[in-house]
Order: C-alpha cells, then structure tokens, then sequence
C-alpha cells in the first residue's frame, strides 16, 4: 500500500520534472560538444598548418599500425596522414568542426526565412499566403542535390559560407509550411484573438504572442535541418565538389577514394572522418529525440 | 497451330543464336584495355574533328599507321608504308606503300587514298585535328606517281617530314582515310559511321563507355605474309572510371591493361594480384612518358601578361615537392621544357650551359621579390595585394586523373602559401581540351603542350612561334602556341627556331641556336616546365602475356597510342 503510494507520489512527482534534463538530449549535446571541442583543443594543442598538401610524409597510419609498405605510425602523426601528406589529426580538428558549421548556418538561415514566412503566409493569408505556399510547394518538390551539383560546378571553388547559402536555399520550404500549419491553427486560440481585439500590431503578435510558444518545436526542427543540411553538404563534398582548399570531412573521403584508399588499405584515411560523421548524426538525432519529449510530453510518459 | 509452332522454333533460334554470338568470344580471348575518358558521340569516327574518336581503339586496332617510331632503336618501322625518302633538299618526299594492303570490305588501299587524304587536310581548314593542322601547314602539294607510291612537295625543307606526320612519333599519326567511303563527303561534320580500316580488327559496337572490337580473319596482312593474324579474337576499351575502379578491375582480372596509377596503387593491386607487371620489375616500376608537365600561362590576362610575374611563379613552384607529394617520387623535375631522354641530353647540356636550366627547389624569396618590385603588397592576410585588389589566380586542370589534380593541389598550396590567392578549377576532360585549352579560357592550366620532341629540340620549341598566336576566343592550331605568346621576345625566339626547322638533324649548330632561343623562352616564361612524367600502367599477364617492358622492348607501352598495333600482334595466351 505504501509502496504504491510512493510510486505514484514519485511518478507525479516526475511530472514537474524539469523537460530539459533528458538524457537523450544531454548524450547528444555531449557528442556534438565534443566535435566542437575538438576543433577548440586542436587549434589550441596541434600544429595546424600541417593540413596543408605536402607538409608531412604520405600515408602513414596510426599509432601501433603498419601500412602496406611496413612503415608505422609515429607519434608526430598520431593518427595517420593522408595520400598528399597531409596530417590526419590537424584534418579532422578543422574539418570536422567545418561540417558542423556548414550545416548550423545552413540550417539557421533556412530556418529564419522558414520562420518569416511561415508565419507571414499563417498570419496574414489571402495572396501572400497562396505566393508562399504555392512557392514552397514548387521548390520542395526539387532535389536539393541536382540542383546544388549544377551551381557548384558552375561557381567552381567557393567557401563554406557561401556552400551553407546555397544549401540554406533549399532548406526553408519544410519549416515554412510547418510553422505555417502550426500558425494557423494557433490563430484561432483565445489569446491571439484577445491581442488582436487590443490593436497589437501584426509583428507583435506574430513574433511576441506566438513565437515563444512554438519555441521547442521549432528547436526540434531545426537540428532535423542541421541533420539534412550536413547530409546535404556531405554529399557534395563526396562529389568533389564543394570547398577545395578548406579541409572538410565529405572533401576528405573525396580525396580517400579517387586516390584509390580502398585497394591501398589505408582505411584512416576514409575511416576517421566516417566515424566523425556517425558521432556528428547520432548526436543530432539523440538532441533530436530529447527534444521531441521536451516539447511533447506524452512522449515523455511514454517513455517510462 | 503450324504457323504458331514455326514462329516459336524461329525465334528460340533466333535467341539462340544471339546468345552463341553474344558469347562467341570467352574470357580467355579477349584482351580488355582501359579508357580514362568518356566516349562522348560512340558513333563518330571522324577523327579530323575534336573529341575521343581514336583512341577508344579506333587507331590501336582499326586504323593502321604508315611508320611507327621504334623508341627504343630510334627507327621508323615499317607498317603501311615500307619506305620514305627526300631529296637532297629535303622538301620533296616520295612515300612507297605496301602491295596488297585491302581496307576491310575489300576494296584496295593505294596511292589514291593517300592522296585523297592528304588534300581533304590541305583544303579544309575547318577540320582541327593536331595532324590534319600539321599536313596542312607543311604540305604545298601531293601527286601519285603509281598505285604504290606518292610524292610530297613542301613548302620548305624539313627533315622531320615523315617521322611527324606518318611515324606515330606522339600518341598518333596522320591516318588514311578509305577514299570510296570519304569521297563526296563534307569532313567537318561526315561521322564515318559505321567505321572500316585496314587493320586486323572490326568495329561491333560501340557505347559511351566501352569500344568492341573483333577480329578479322579476312585481314590482307595475314593473306600477304605481312604478319601473322594476331592471337586475340576480341578487343574491348571499358571506360574504368577512377583508380580505385581501375585498381580493382585489375586485381579481380577483369581489366588486362590499366592507365596510370599511383606507385601505392600499383603496390597494393601487386599484392593482390602477382600477375600484375608494370615496366620495370621494381620501385619506380614507371616508363619515361615523352609528355613532360607544365604550367600553361595565358600571357594576354593580366598581371600574368607581365613576364616578371609568370618568373615570380616559376620561383616559387617546388617541383621536389611535387615530384614527392604529386607522383609518390616515381619521376624527376624537369631541368628544362625537354623530356629527359638520352639522346635530347645535347640540348638540354645546352640550355643549361647557358644558364636557363631550371631549380628543383623553390626560391620563393626571389618570386616575392619578383611580385613586390610591380607594386604589389603583403596584405594581413597573407595575399599580396595592390590598389586594394588581392593578387589571385585560377589554374585550370583536367579532373581526369589523380596525378594532375594531385599536381595542381601542390602548387596551388605552393602559390598560396607564397601569398597568391590561387586556387584550382577542375574540369571535364572533354570541356578541357575542347573549350578550355584551344580557346585560351584560362589564366593558367595544367598541360603538357610542349610535347613533342623526342630525339630533336624543333618540335617541341616549334609549338610556341608567334606564327600560330591567334586572339583569345579562336582555337589554336593544332594547340600550338595556347599561351599566345606574342611579344617581341618571341618574336626573336621564333626567328631561331624557324631557321632551325630547314637545318638537317644531326646539324652541329643545333644545341648553339637551342640556347639561344632558350634565353627568351627563359626570360618569358609563356609555359612554365614541371616535372618530367612517369606512366606507372599496371598490364595483366593472367591471360595474356607478351606485353612491352624494360627488358622486353619492342616499343613503349602507351596502348592509347596509334602504335598500340605492334602491342596486339605480340600478345601471346598465357596458357
């Protein structure tokens, strides 16, 4: 008897529970804090400039390993170089982090126009809404990766940020018809409709009323985005395509195969960098999950 | 009922015999080369136009040479022709051909066709090719004096007349056309489709990744006792697609012959495969390619229309590092635009005498010295800067292989680090050498435009006289002169090596005269030489066996030349 009344004191007890210590969320900000951390430590600790063509000896592997030609790994390069002397460690320290960037900033400003215009076409409707719907109907029906290889081949080198542009012009259309959806329906509820009977100007409700109370979903969206702007960028880089002389992971395991790593054996080449793109997915999606409970908490109790 | 039944026998017969034909030829048979390029119109077979049309086979098992240039005795062998001769002069040459060669539906090659050929390059400057380009300018007339020979008149004596355009000398030779097919046809856009030739083997098909090839058991050499028909029934060129496609076709057998690959490369499918041979047994296991590297430079583009600033560059490229890093150290630098061959070590002695030879290692103090006295600053950034604008450049490269966009990393690493803001711009093979080298859209890219001579300093010198400088836009003959090179140090330079071009071979006032135009070449810079290039091409001696080497030297191995015939006929089953 008492023990059930422990339970359930607990179990209500959990319910105000602070959301935002989950652990799914915590294990994945943890795996995407420790790429960042890389980054921040191997500018700190490592030598850099050693990710440049030709400053180290080709193709040597990791510590405790022999390449095909029987040379080991030294300390000066703890986890191996690549086929064009560059160091393995100063690659991924910058590479892996640029990934990251790419698709934050990416997925940031698609998520900024997504949340203009959503909420414009909820809100205001009539023409604006059908031009942006329409809109967004259009563009979402276009793969992102035909369109991108085109306009990359077209502007040859270009830099991250303008890489994490083009993506983003292609990662607005979801958010907008989603917010747009939500909009719509929250439109309808007492508190807007009060603001509007009190004059509040259009900005005000939208983005003051409204907007905080789409906050957790929006985050949820926007790793989705992180996740499908990194995949995006990676697909590029793969292709050869994408930035040429700032290391990223895709461009790494571009290089890896069209020197014919494979054959050669020379699997930290395209290892590494694959594992770090795992790490990078599996911690967006654990953020992903944590914050789906946080901002639907039947999910929650679900869980338990 | 009956109707029913015999159209069912007929066409399980049908499928049968498509199915016998399909697999007519076994494994065993058949000799499958690599192709490092895209057939882009498989069914074009012009080849006086641009675009993959020879070396898919076309010009390795179809078309047959008149000479091929031995490179290792230096001589021309025989083929299609069997002797050319000039007068003392050296400006009338009298070509004898072969009895009883036939094109393949049976009609004669004669004297006919060589002259028919001929004309067709002289009267239509529109066809392009590199050999139609070089008959025309060399060539003021042509005659038959029989069926079996032919006698040219040229414009001016030159020596070389019959090793440059009928010897297979680089990658092709001026190839006869079948007059009864070509006649009446407008060269420029005929296809030649479906394709014949007098060489052993037919075309069958043809996509845009593969060339088949089947043996012509009807071939006049073997009728004539020319030579025997040669022992592989097929022959494919499968586009391989990459190193690491090449690697593993090569490893699993299912590629007999493969394009370069890197040493780690070679190394690794040799582990797997011990049938696999390249032509030396050892490290760097590469052959001398005749095609030495260069940078290109567009000299009408500035700041790089300034001849200080392309010496700037040439101080600052590390071709040590490019030779390590680039080609895993399996060639050298070059010490000057001449491959490195023994019997070009006269001229090269020269140059270098003369104090033109080029550093292995980079003085970069000296090129920044060099861009610093035409006003340009060190910016914060590391990039040298001048009224407000960074120094940059884009050096275009032919994404085709590893080995020149290995290349163009380095440099382009070498410049940045320098302080120009250099970086590389790859493109598709058919877009580089259709659009972007003949047209000069570039400001600099990777080529080997020099190439050329072999056992003579002309030709290669020859390539970049003021005579073939055309505006940016129009396409340079036969590639001659792409960095339109057309100061008044070229023109003294092409004054030297005009009256070089009338001098017999073995002229001793040759190294002399190669020296002095040197110096121009040298203090201009419109190409800026590399390093020497080594083809490292893995050859499966699983089913085949009888492949060129260093101790089997019949000729190179490049199977993507015009002499590839003389690789077929040795070939010999492995069991």
């Amino acid at each position: 008897m008492t023990g059930v009344t422990t339970r359930a004191a607990r179990r209500r007890m959990r319910r105000f529970d602070n959301p935002w210590t989950n652990p799914k969320l915590f294990c994945g900000a943890g795996l995407l804090l420790a790429i960042v951390a890389l980054g921040l430590l191997g500018r700190l600790l490592w030598d850099l400039d050693l990710v440049f063509t030709g400053s180290a000896p080709l193709k040597l592997p990791p510590i405790g390993f022999e390449n095909l030609r029987g040379q080991p790994g030294v300390p000066a390069h703890p986890i191996g170089t690549d086929g064009s002397g560059r160091d393995m460690l100063a690659l991924i320290a910058i590479g892996a982090p640029n990934t990251l960037f790419v698709g934050f900033l990416a997925s940031l400003i698609g998520m900024g126009a997504g949340i203009v215009l959503g909420f414009t076409a909820g809100f205001v409707g009539g023409r604006t809404d059908d031009t942006i719907r329409v809109l967004s109907d259009v563009m979402i029906t276009i793969p992102p990766l035909l369109i991108l290889v085109v306009f990359q081949s077209a502007f040859g080198d270009v830099s991250l940020t303008i890489m994490a542009l083009l993506i983003a012009g292609f990662a607005w259309q979801s958010p907008t018809r989603l917010i747009r959806a939500q909009v719509l329906s929250m439109k309808q509820s007492g508190y807007v409709m009060m603001a509007r009977l009190s004059g509040a100007p259009t900005h005000h409700i939208m983005f003051r009323e409204m907007l905080p109370n789409l906050v957790p979903y929006l985050f949820g969206s926007f790793i989705a985005n992180v996740t499908t702007s990194i995949v995006t960028a990676v697909g590029l880089e793969v292709l050869g395509l994408g930035p040429q002389r700032i290391p990223t992971l895709g461009r790494t395991i571009y290089d890896a195969i069209s020197a014919g790593a494979l054959i050669q054996n020379l699997w930290w080449w395209w290892g590494i960098p694959t594992v770090l793109l795992a790490v990078m997915f599996i911690g967006l999606l654990l953020v992903n999950l944590g914050l789906d409970e946080i901002s639907n908490p039947r999910l929650r109790r679900l869980g338990r | 009922m009956a109707i029913r039944q015999t159209a069912t026998l007929a066409s399980a017969l049908a499928l049968l015999a498509t199915g016998a034909l399909a697999q007519d030829v076994t494994r065993e048979d058949t000799v499958i080369f690599d192709l490092d390029r895209t057939i882009k119109d498989p069914r074009n077979f012009n080849w006086m136009t641009p675009g993959t049309k020879r070396m898919h086979g076309a010009h390795q098992a179809m078309w047959e040479p008149l000479f091929i240039l031995n490179y290792g005795t230096g001589e021309l062998d025989p083929w299609l022709g069997t002797a050319i001769t000039a007068n003392d002069a050296g400006d009338v040459w009298t070509l004898e051909l072969r009895d009883g060669v036939e094109w393949s539906d049976g009609e004669a090659f004669d004297a006919d066709d060589v002259v028919f050929t001929v004309n067709l390059a002289m009267s239509n400057e529109e066809i392009s090719s590199r050999e139609a380009a070089t008959v025309r300018a060399q060539v003021a007339s042509v005659e038959k004096i029989d069926d079996l020979t032919v006698r040219f008149t040229l414009n001016a004596p030159n020596p070389r007349f019959a090793v440059e355009n009928f010897g297979v000398r680089i990658f092709g030779s001026f190839l006869i056309m079948p007059q009864h097919v070509w006649d009446g046809q407008d060269p420029a856009t005929f296809a030649f489709y479906p394709p014949i030739g007098t060489g052993p083997y037919t075309y069958t098909s043809g996509a845009t990744n593969r060339m088949i090839w089947d043996l012509n058991d009807g071939w006049w050499g073997a009728k004539t006792g020319f030579m025997d028909l040669p022992e592989p029934k097929r022959l494919i060129w499968l586009e391989s697609g990459g190193a690491e496609s090449r690697a593993q076709l090569m490893a699993t057998n299912q590629m007999d012959a493969a394009q370069n690959v890197s040493v780690g490369a070679y190394e690794a499918i040799r582990a797997q495969n011990p049938n696999i041979i390249a032509w030396y047994d050892d490290y760097p296991y590469a052959s001398a390619d005749p095609c030495a590297r260069q940078l290109e430079i567009n000299t009408t583009v500035p700041p790089w229309d300034n001849p200080a600033m392309r010496r700037a560059v040439n101080h600052i490229i590390d071709r040590s590092q490019i030779v390590n890093v680039a080609v895993e150290g399996a060639t050298v630098p070059s010490e000057t635009m001449f491959v490195q061959y023994g019997s070009m070590a006269p001229y090269i002695d020269a140059v270098k005498a003369a104090g033109h030879g080029l550093s292995p290692t980079a003085d970069t103090a000296a090129g920044q010295a060099l861009i610093e006295a035409q006003g340009y600053t060190m910016g914060s950034d590391g990039i040298y800067e001048r009224n407000g604008e960074d120094l940059t450049v884009r050096i275009h490269v032919n994404s085709a292989s590893t080995e020149y966009t290995r290349t163009i990393d380095v440099i382009v690493e070498q410049l940045n680090r320098a302080g120009v803001n250099a970086s590389s711009v790859p493109v598709e093979n058919g877009v580089f050498w259709g659009e972007v080298l003949p047209f000069g859209a570039y400001e600099m890219s990777y080529s080997w435009l020099s190439c050329g001579s072999v056992n003579e300093p002309w030709t290669s010198m020859s390539r970049y006289t003021v005579k073939d400088v055309v505006p940016v836009g129009e396409r340079s003959p036969g590639f001659n002169n792409t960095s339109r090179w057309n100061s008044e140090a070229a023109a003294m330079y092409s004054e030297i090596v005009d009256r070089m071009g009338t001098m017999a071979l073995d002229d001793p006032a040759t190294p002399e005269m190669v020296a002095e135009a040197y110096r121009y070449l040298a203090e201009e810079m419109p190409f800026i030489p590399l390093v020497q290039s080594a083809k490292l091409l893995p050859l499966n001696t699983t089913y085949w066996k009888g492949w060129p080497s260093s101790e089997n030297y019949y000729n190179h191995p490049f199977f993507w030349w015009n002499h590839t015939h003389q690789i077929i006929h040795n070939l010999v089953k492995a069991n």
